[in-house]
Protein backbone atom coordinates (compact mmCIF):
# COMPACT_ATOMS: atom_id res chain seq x y z
CA UNK A 1 0.00 0.00 0.00
CA UNK A 2 2.67 2.46 1.03
CA UNK A 3 4.56 2.00 -2.32
CA UNK A 4 1.48 3.09 -4.36
CA UNK A 5 0.81 6.22 -2.33
CA UNK A 6 1.12 9.59 -4.16
CA UNK A 7 4.32 11.48 -3.43
CA UNK A 8 4.23 13.89 -0.54
CA UNK A 9 3.54 17.54 -1.30
CA UNK A 10 7.10 18.55 -0.49
CA UNK A 11 8.36 16.17 -3.20
CA UNK A 12 6.24 17.70 -5.96
CA UNK A 13 7.82 19.55 -8.82
CA UNK A 14 7.44 23.29 -8.15
CA UNK A 15 5.94 23.73 -11.63
CA UNK A 16 3.16 21.23 -10.84
CA UNK A 17 2.47 23.00 -7.60
CA UNK A 18 2.12 26.27 -9.48
CA UNK A 19 -0.42 24.75 -11.91
CA UNK A 20 -2.43 23.23 -9.06
CA UNK A 21 -2.40 26.53 -7.19
CA UNK A 22 -3.82 28.22 -10.29
CA UNK A 23 -6.62 25.62 -10.53
CA UNK A 24 -7.70 25.94 -6.93
CA UNK A 25 -10.89 27.87 -6.36
CA UNK A 26 -10.02 31.38 -5.28
CA UNK A 27 -11.74 32.64 -2.19
CA UNK A 28 -14.17 35.46 -2.97
CA UNK A 29 -12.69 38.88 -2.37
CA UNK A 30 -14.61 40.90 0.16
CA UNK A 31 -15.36 44.34 -1.31
CA UNK A 32 -16.86 46.83 1.05
CA UNK A 33 -15.74 49.94 -0.76
CA UNK A 34 -18.32 52.27 -2.36
CA UNK A 35 -18.54 52.36 -6.20
CA UNK A 36 -15.91 54.89 -7.30
CA UNK A 37 -13.39 53.87 -4.63
CA UNK A 38 -13.75 50.23 -5.70
CA UNK A 39 -12.24 51.19 -9.09
CA UNK A 40 -8.86 51.20 -7.38
CA UNK A 41 -9.40 47.78 -5.81
CA UNK A 42 -7.66 45.58 -8.36
CA UNK A 43 -7.66 42.34 -6.31
CA UNK A 44 -8.62 39.40 -8.55
CA UNK A 45 -9.84 41.79 -11.23
CA UNK A 46 -9.79 41.16 -14.97
CA UNK A 47 -8.25 43.22 -17.78
CA UNK A 48 -11.76 44.59 -18.38
CA UNK A 49 -11.87 46.04 -14.87
CA UNK A 50 -8.39 47.50 -15.27
CA UNK A 51 -9.54 49.14 -18.52
CA UNK A 52 -12.70 50.47 -16.85
CA UNK A 53 -10.74 51.95 -13.93
CA UNK A 54 -8.18 53.47 -16.30
CA UNK A 55 -10.97 55.07 -18.31
CA UNK A 56 -12.62 56.56 -15.24
CA UNK A 57 -9.39 57.88 -13.70
CA UNK A 58 -8.11 59.39 -16.96
CA UNK A 59 -11.58 60.83 -17.65
CA UNK A 60 -11.65 62.63 -14.30
CA UNK A 61 -8.11 63.87 -14.91
CA UNK A 62 -9.12 65.24 -18.31
CA UNK A 63 -12.16 67.03 -16.87
CA UNK A 64 -9.87 68.67 -14.31
CA UNK A 65 -7.50 69.57 -17.15
CA UNK A 66 -10.37 71.12 -19.18
CA UNK A 67 -10.95 73.72 -16.46
CA UNK A 68 -7.24 74.21 -15.83
CA UNK A 69 -6.81 74.77 -19.57
CA UNK A 70 -9.58 77.39 -19.65
CA UNK A 71 -7.97 79.13 -16.66
CA UNK A 72 -4.56 79.11 -18.37
CA UNK A 73 -6.02 80.40 -21.65
CA UNK A 74 -7.61 83.25 -19.70
CA UNK A 75 -4.03 84.58 -19.37
CA UNK A 76 -4.38 85.57 -23.01
CA UNK A 77 -7.00 88.13 -21.99
CA UNK A 78 -4.25 89.85 -19.96
CA UNK A 79 -2.35 90.67 -23.17
CA UNK A 80 1.03 89.73 -24.60
CA UNK A 81 3.06 90.26 -21.41
CA UNK A 82 0.80 88.00 -19.36
CA UNK A 83 0.98 85.29 -22.04
CA UNK A 84 4.77 85.56 -22.39
CA UNK A 85 5.08 85.18 -18.64
CA UNK A 86 3.05 82.00 -18.83
CA UNK A 87 5.11 80.68 -21.78
CA UNK A 88 8.30 81.01 -19.74
CA UNK A 89 6.83 78.73 -17.07
CA UNK A 90 5.12 76.41 -19.58
CA UNK A 91 8.36 75.58 -21.36
CA UNK A 92 10.15 74.37 -18.22
CA UNK A 93 10.85 70.61 -18.11
CA UNK A 94 8.28 70.12 -15.32
CA UNK A 95 5.45 71.63 -17.37
CA UNK A 96 6.54 69.84 -20.53
CA UNK A 97 6.40 66.63 -18.48
CA UNK A 98 2.82 67.51 -17.54
CA UNK A 99 2.08 67.95 -21.27
CA UNK A 100 3.33 64.41 -21.83
CA UNK A 101 1.08 63.27 -18.96
CA UNK A 102 -1.80 65.00 -20.73
CA UNK A 103 -1.01 63.14 -23.96
CA UNK A 104 -0.92 59.89 -21.95
CA UNK A 105 -4.38 60.67 -20.51
CA UNK A 106 -5.80 61.53 -23.92
CA UNK A 107 -4.39 58.40 -25.54
CA UNK A 108 -5.43 56.05 -22.72
CA UNK A 109 -8.93 57.52 -22.51
CA UNK A 110 -9.42 57.96 -26.26
CA UNK A 111 -8.16 54.55 -27.33
CA UNK A 112 -9.89 52.74 -24.48
CA UNK A 113 -13.09 54.64 -25.24
CA UNK A 114 -12.77 53.64 -28.89
CA UNK A 115 -12.59 50.00 -27.78
CA UNK A 116 -15.69 50.40 -25.61
CA UNK A 117 -17.62 52.13 -28.42
CA UNK A 118 -16.60 49.57 -31.05
CA UNK A 119 -17.44 46.55 -28.92
CA UNK A 120 -20.53 48.12 -27.34
CA UNK A 121 -22.04 49.06 -30.70
CA UNK A 122 -21.32 45.62 -32.16
CA UNK A 123 -18.94 46.86 -34.89
CA UNK A 124 -16.17 44.47 -33.86
CA UNK A 125 -16.30 41.01 -32.25
CA UNK A 126 -16.03 40.91 -28.50
CA UNK A 127 -12.26 40.45 -28.17
CA UNK A 128 -11.88 42.98 -25.40
CA UNK A 129 -8.55 41.84 -24.00
CA UNK A 130 -6.70 41.61 -27.33
CA UNK A 131 -8.20 44.90 -28.49
CA UNK A 132 -7.28 46.64 -25.22
CA UNK A 133 -3.63 45.58 -25.27
CA UNK A 134 -3.26 46.25 -29.03
CA UNK A 135 -4.61 49.79 -28.62
CA UNK A 136 -2.44 50.39 -25.56
CA UNK A 137 0.65 49.24 -27.51
CA UNK A 138 -0.28 51.66 -30.32
CA UNK A 139 -0.83 54.39 -27.71
CA UNK A 140 2.59 53.74 -26.18
CA UNK A 141 4.26 54.27 -29.58
CA UNK A 142 2.34 57.55 -30.15
CA UNK A 143 3.18 58.65 -26.60
CA UNK A 144 6.93 58.11 -27.12
CA UNK A 145 6.79 60.04 -30.41
CA UNK A 146 4.83 62.87 -28.76
CA UNK A 147 7.18 63.04 -25.76
CA UNK A 148 10.20 63.33 -28.04
CA UNK A 149 8.50 66.09 -30.01
CA UNK A 150 7.31 68.03 -26.95
CA UNK A 151 10.79 67.97 -25.43
CA UNK A 152 12.21 69.26 -28.71
CA UNK A 153 13.77 66.09 -30.08
CA UNK A 154 14.11 65.03 -33.65
CA UNK A 155 10.76 63.20 -33.87
CA UNK B 1 -31.44 56.79 1.04
CA UNK B 2 -32.75 54.39 -1.57
CA UNK B 3 -30.57 54.26 -4.65
CA UNK B 4 -32.39 54.17 -7.96
CA UNK B 5 -30.84 53.44 -11.32
CA UNK B 6 -31.83 55.62 -14.27
CA UNK B 7 -34.41 54.19 -16.69
CA UNK B 8 -32.88 51.90 -19.36
CA UNK B 9 -33.85 54.34 -22.15
CA UNK B 10 -32.03 57.18 -20.33
CA UNK B 11 -28.97 54.99 -19.84
CA UNK B 12 -29.01 53.99 -23.47
CA UNK B 13 -29.43 57.57 -24.69
CA UNK B 14 -26.66 58.75 -22.40
CA UNK B 15 -24.37 55.94 -23.62
CA UNK B 16 -25.07 56.80 -27.28
CA UNK B 17 -24.31 60.49 -26.71
CA UNK B 18 -21.13 59.63 -24.81
CA UNK B 19 -20.00 57.33 -27.64
CA UNK B 20 -20.96 59.83 -30.37
CA UNK B 21 -19.19 62.78 -28.71
CA UNK B 22 -16.24 60.51 -27.86
CA UNK B 23 -15.77 59.43 -31.47
CA UNK B 24 -16.10 63.07 -32.63
CA UNK B 25 -13.48 64.06 -30.08
CA UNK B 26 -10.96 61.64 -31.58
CA UNK B 27 -10.82 63.91 -34.65
CA UNK B 28 -11.25 67.22 -32.79
CA UNK B 29 -8.62 66.50 -30.12
CA UNK B 30 -6.17 65.32 -32.77
CA UNK B 31 -6.63 68.59 -34.72
CA UNK B 32 -6.34 70.65 -31.51
CA UNK B 33 -3.23 68.85 -30.24
CA UNK B 34 -1.45 68.84 -33.60
CA UNK B 35 -2.22 72.55 -34.13
CA UNK B 36 -0.99 73.50 -30.66
CA UNK B 37 1.95 71.18 -30.15
CA UNK B 38 3.16 69.85 -33.48
CA UNK B 39 2.96 72.76 -35.94
CA UNK B 40 4.88 75.54 -34.18
CA UNK B 41 8.61 74.93 -34.21
CA UNK B 42 9.29 75.91 -30.60
CA UNK B 43 9.99 73.89 -27.46
CA UNK B 44 6.62 72.45 -26.42
CA UNK B 45 5.11 73.68 -29.70
CA UNK B 46 3.33 76.53 -27.88
CA UNK B 47 2.21 79.57 -29.86
CA UNK B 48 3.20 83.16 -29.13
CA UNK B 49 0.48 85.71 -28.32
CA UNK B 50 0.25 86.98 -31.91
CA UNK B 51 0.29 83.39 -33.26
CA UNK B 52 -2.70 82.55 -31.01
CA UNK B 53 -4.67 85.59 -32.20
CA UNK B 54 -3.92 84.86 -35.87
CA UNK B 55 -4.82 81.21 -35.38
CA UNK B 56 -8.14 81.71 -33.58
CA UNK B 57 -9.31 84.51 -35.88
CA UNK B 58 -9.19 82.22 -38.93
CA UNK B 59 -12.91 81.49 -39.56
CA UNK B 60 -12.57 77.73 -40.09
CA UNK B 61 -10.37 77.38 -37.00
CA UNK B 62 -12.84 79.46 -34.95
CA UNK B 63 -15.65 77.08 -36.00
CA UNK B 64 -13.56 73.96 -35.31
CA UNK B 65 -12.47 75.23 -31.87
CA UNK B 66 -16.09 76.23 -31.10
CA UNK B 67 -17.40 72.78 -32.04
CA UNK B 68 -14.55 71.23 -30.02
CA UNK B 69 -15.54 73.30 -26.98
CA UNK B 70 -19.19 72.20 -27.19
CA UNK B 71 -18.45 68.53 -27.87
CA UNK B 72 -15.75 68.22 -25.18
CA UNK B 73 -18.04 69.88 -22.61
CA UNK B 74 -20.98 67.59 -23.42
CA UNK B 75 -18.68 64.54 -23.21
CA UNK B 76 -17.17 65.75 -19.92
CA UNK B 77 -20.58 66.39 -18.32
CA UNK B 78 -21.89 62.98 -19.42
CA UNK B 79 -18.74 61.35 -18.03
CA UNK B 80 -19.05 63.21 -14.72
CA UNK B 81 -22.71 62.18 -14.51
CA UNK B 82 -21.78 58.57 -15.05
CA UNK B 83 -19.08 58.72 -12.38
CA UNK B 84 -21.28 60.47 -9.83
CA UNK B 85 -24.16 58.04 -10.40
CA UNK B 86 -21.79 55.31 -9.19
CA UNK B 87 -22.34 56.73 -5.71
CA UNK B 88 -25.87 55.33 -5.85
CA UNK B 89 -27.87 58.57 -5.68
CA UNK B 90 -31.62 58.51 -5.17
CA UNK B 91 -34.02 59.99 -7.74
CA UNK B 92 -34.15 63.42 -6.10
CA UNK B 93 -30.36 63.78 -5.98
CA UNK B 94 -30.00 62.35 -9.46
CA UNK B 95 -32.24 65.11 -10.84
CA UNK B 96 -30.32 67.77 -8.91
CA UNK B 97 -27.07 66.36 -10.25
CA UNK B 98 -28.32 66.44 -13.83
CA UNK B 99 -29.55 70.03 -13.51
CA UNK B 100 -26.24 71.04 -11.93
CA UNK B 101 -24.24 69.43 -14.71
CA UNK B 102 -26.38 71.09 -17.41
CA UNK B 103 -25.78 74.47 -15.70
CA UNK B 104 -22.03 73.82 -15.39
CA UNK B 105 -21.88 72.77 -19.03
CA UNK B 106 -23.68 75.93 -20.20
CA UNK B 107 -21.40 78.17 -18.10
CA UNK B 108 -18.34 76.39 -19.50
CA UNK B 109 -19.44 76.74 -23.12
CA UNK B 110 -20.49 80.39 -22.70
CA UNK B 111 -17.18 81.29 -20.99
CA UNK B 112 -15.21 79.43 -23.66
CA UNK B 113 -16.99 81.26 -26.48
CA UNK B 114 -16.44 84.63 -24.77
CA UNK B 115 -12.75 83.74 -24.47
CA UNK B 116 -12.21 82.72 -28.09
CA UNK B 117 -14.52 85.52 -29.31
CA UNK B 118 -12.53 88.22 -27.48
CA UNK B 119 -9.24 86.77 -28.74
CA UNK B 120 -10.48 86.53 -32.34
CA UNK B 121 -11.65 90.15 -32.20
CA UNK B 122 -8.17 91.31 -31.15
CA UNK B 123 -6.41 89.92 -34.22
Amino acid sequence: MSETRAPLDRERDPGVEEILRGRRQRAPVSRKLPGPIAWFDLRSRSTGHLAFSLNRVTGLGLVAYLYLHLAVLSQLLGGEDAWNGFLEVATTPLFLGLDVLLVFGLLAHGLNGTRVALVGSGFVPNRQKALFWSLMAFGAIVLIYSALHIFGGEA
Amino acid sequence: MVATAPEPSTRSRSWRWTAFTGVSLLALVTIHMVAHHFVVDEIGGLRTYQHVLDYISTPIIFVIEGVFLVVVTVHAMLGLRSVLLDFGLNERWRQRLERGLVALGIVTVVYGFILIGVLASRA
